[in-house]
């Protein structure tokens, strides 16, 4: 049989009902469950990146589900994604906010996306429904750490110590808090009983820093030699070792500790705060900035930080941006002399004579009452 | 004239094919500015560095020699290298000395290298005295060894400073590279990429030749460069040292004076000093400097007590402890006796 264009055009008129439909089953969507089954299959395999969309597909018709959400939040956060885990997560609490482990999720997040401060602010409110709660109280001592609240973690820590008097981590962190308060006697107590078990990196780290603190610089790099030797990959390590060798001078072998730690440790404050001054000392600006904004970023609002952008922004020519940022400084913080120094120079560059005399009396000022209360003072 | 000029491009060009020494570095810029080349290659600024083999008072000075407590010192030329040897506790050193830093103005220090280490020499050579004495800072601290004795290492930031001051060529991305190191202030230490200037003169790219014009900075922002190596207000600031050590850092002494105006031209470095040029030790030639300001027609306050060598008495000189020299004190003030160094 011949088929001609006439014939042809029936027969397409008479399937037309049959494609129709199948593409009408082709385009029908999953049923609403199977599709989170999926999801979490793939995500229990594994396959983050492939679970991801398939979550967002489920929520995008169940809303509601704070579950689905939490686990969209744990594959975003496993993806290394921490802003956007941050935002399903809180979704998820504003249906649960009693549920702790969500919220002990988020403040992971936050804890991995450098954001201590708030990463704190969440597992406070765990910990004070669940005091026991020890892995809560533990990265909270962790993120007061971070945050420079040694009185802090030393009152979180002190009982969970006498419960548990072997559990080196804890005696290393609570040591670490005492020491960085000067409390080195008790701090000494503790080196002590790490000791007891014979040399390990934890103790040589104290007695380093407890050596770094009263500026025996040798002293201290022998310490941190040998803990590197014992456990290079000790939290903090490389952090306390390149500060003793910059203070010893080795600036090349610091920025390389520095690197180090930031390796493995990447929201540690002290390591991104030095060697951003390491590296504006090198004119490298850009890194250096980075680096600083990582440790603004790691403990908000912090002084430090806040003035060493300030300062690069005036030796980067920004000077009415320094120049704010050095005011609100210097008004938070009076004793700040540095700041009082960059702010003269700000000052002066914007051609504000008074201005700038009034700041460069103010260091006059308070250098001569940090001369006067240094001992030996009254001798001289 | 015109084949004067070709002849200075050529110069200028030919210099540019080759690493640059001091000496030709500063041709490449005396091939079109010869006036300024030629004042600043006599001062002490361009001299502020020297290689051993080449440094003028340790060849007119072939034995030196010092005791301190058990260490003995002794700097003795050998042809045209000069080895430093420290005897004491029964030990000894043998040390080569590299670079001779400052013309002995006031003093000279050396630095030579050890286990792979630049050291500052523990003696220096002192004009006024014509011999070895401790080098100052050095006093503070007794030697706990020979290697202490022979010398203080210098850790990476201060070599590297210390070679950016009184060197050129040598610092770049912010590191010390001592195989490029051309001795005493160069004309880019102060004037900036003066080989990308020269190519672009020769290229006839106006643009690119523009260096930084130094002759319109401020007082704040010419106290600032020169302060790079004399120390800027803010260093002292912020570091020390206090009290009668800091005499020497000049710039922070001029901009605590009373009649520091940061935008005042007649207060900046350059209104009393030519960079470069000589220091002049005349007095009198400053008091045009100070008159500037402090005239009848302009002034309230003029001095009831003379009217001439203004500096001699409101920028005392001061003996600066261990150094055998006197320096100006930049803090132009009222001195009044029995009033404390003021910090």
């Amino acid at each position: 049989m011949r088929c001609s264009p006439r014939n042809s055009f029936a027969a397409a008129v008479r399937l037309a009902p049959i494609l129709l439909a199948f593409a009408a089953a082709a385009q029908q969507p999953p049923p609403v469950e199977e599709l989170l089954r999926h999801a979490i299959e793939l995500h229990q395999k594994g396959d983050i990146a492939a679970a991801i969309p398939e979550y967002r597909a489920y929520l995008k018709r169940v809303p509601g589900n704070a579950m689905a959400r939490s686990n969209l939040g744990a594959a975003l956060a496993g993806a290394g994604q921490y802003e956007e885990a941050i935002v399903e997560y809180n979704k998820a609490l504003e249906a649960q906010p009693g549920n702790a482990s969500v919220r002990l999720n988020l403040s992971l997040a936050y804890y991995k996306a450098a954001k201590i401060s708030e990463a704190a602010a969440e597992l406070e409110r765990i910990t004070a429904g669940e005091p026991a709660n020890r892995r809560a109280v533990l990265l909270l001592a962790d993120c007061d750490l971070r945050l420079g609240e040694n009185k802090k973690v030393i009152e979180i820590l002190t009982p969970l110590e006498r419960q548990s008097p072997d559990d080196k981590a804890l005696i290393y962190m609570l040591g670490t808090a005492l020491i960085r308060d000067h409390q080195a006697d008790r701090g000494q107590v503790l080196i002590d009983r790490i000791l007891r078990d014979g040399d390990s990196a934890e103790a040589r780290l104290l007695m380093g820093a407890t050596k770094l603190s009263v500026q025996d610089y040798a002293g201290a790099l022998a310490d941190f030699k040998r803990a590197v030797e014992l456990n290079p990959s000790l939290p903090d390590l490389y952090s306390y070792y390149g500060m003793a060798l910059a203070a010893t001078g080795d600036t090349p072998n610091a920025e390389t500790a520095f690197r180090k730690e930031l390796e493995t440790n990447p929201n540690d404050y002290t390591s991104n705060l030095q060697l951003g001054i390491l590296l504006t000392q090198e004119d490298q600006h850009t890194e250096a900035r980075e680096r600083f904004e990582h440790a603004l970023a790691v403990r908000p609002g912090d002084a430090s930080a806040r003035y060493q952008l300030a300062a690069l922004d005036l030796q980067d020519g920004r000077t009415e941006i320094a120049r704010t940022e050095l005011e609100k400084l210097t008004h938070e913080i009076p004793q700040f002399v540095e700041a009082h120094v960059s702010l003269a120079t700000a000052y002066y560059r914007e051609k504000r004579k008074q201005d700038g005399d009034k700041e460069r009396a103010i260091v006059l000022r308070l250098n001569a009452e940090k001369q006067a209360a240094e001992p030996g003072a009254q001798a001289r | 004239m015109a084949q004067e000029k070709a002849l200075r491009l050529f110069a200028a060009f030919f210099f540019l094919l080759l690493p640059l020494s001091a000496a030709e570095n500063d041709a490449l810029c005396a091939a079109c500015h010869a006036s300024e080349a030629a004042h600043h290659r006599a001062t002490p600024m361009a001299q502020a560095l020297e290689r051993v083999e080449s440094c003028g008072i340790l060849a007119a000075h072939p034995n030196l020699t010092f005791q301190d407590g058990p260490y003995r010192y002794a700097v003795v030329r050998r042809e045209r290298a000069t080895i430093l040897t420290v005897t004491g506790n029964s030990e000894k050193l043998e040390l080569p000395l590299l670079w001779a830093f400052g013309r002995g103005q006031a003093g000279q220090t050396y630095v030579f290298e050890f286990e792979g280490a630049l050291y500052e020499s523990r003696v220096s050579f002192y004009n006024a005295t014509g011999a070895l004495d401790l080098t100052i800072g050095a006093t503070a601290r007794k030697p706990q060894s020979i290697t202490e004795a022979a010398g203080r290492r210098m850790d990476w930031l201060g070599a590297r400073d210390c070679f950016a001051c009184h060197s050129h060529n040598g610092v770049s991305d912010g590191k010390l590279h001592l195989e490029s190191v051309a001795p005493g202030v160069g004309c880019g230490s102060c004037h900036g990429d003066v080989e990308k200037h020269a190519e672009a003169v020769r290229a006839g790219d106006a643009t690119g030749a523009k260096l930084p014009h130094l002759a319109a900075l401020s007082a704040e922002e010419t106290a600032d460069l020169c302060g790079r190596c004399h120390r800027t207000w803010s260093q002292i600031a912020l570091s020390g040292p206090r009290g009668i050590p800091n005499v020497r850092f000049q710039p922070y002494r001029l901009l605590n004076s009373k009649c520091y105006d940061a935008s005042d031209l007649r207060i900046r470095c350059t209104a009393c000093h030519d960079p470069h040029g000589s220091l002049e030790t005349n007095l009198a030639a400053y008091d045009r400097k100070c008159t500037a300001c402090h005239a009848a027609a302009q002034h309230g306050k003029l001095c009831p007590v003379a009217k001439a060598n203004c500096a001699g008495c409101h920028m005392p000189k001061i003996e600066l402890p261990g150094a055998h020299a006197r320096f100006t004190d930049h803090q132009i003030r009222i001195v009044r006796a029995g009033d404390p160094y003021p910090n």
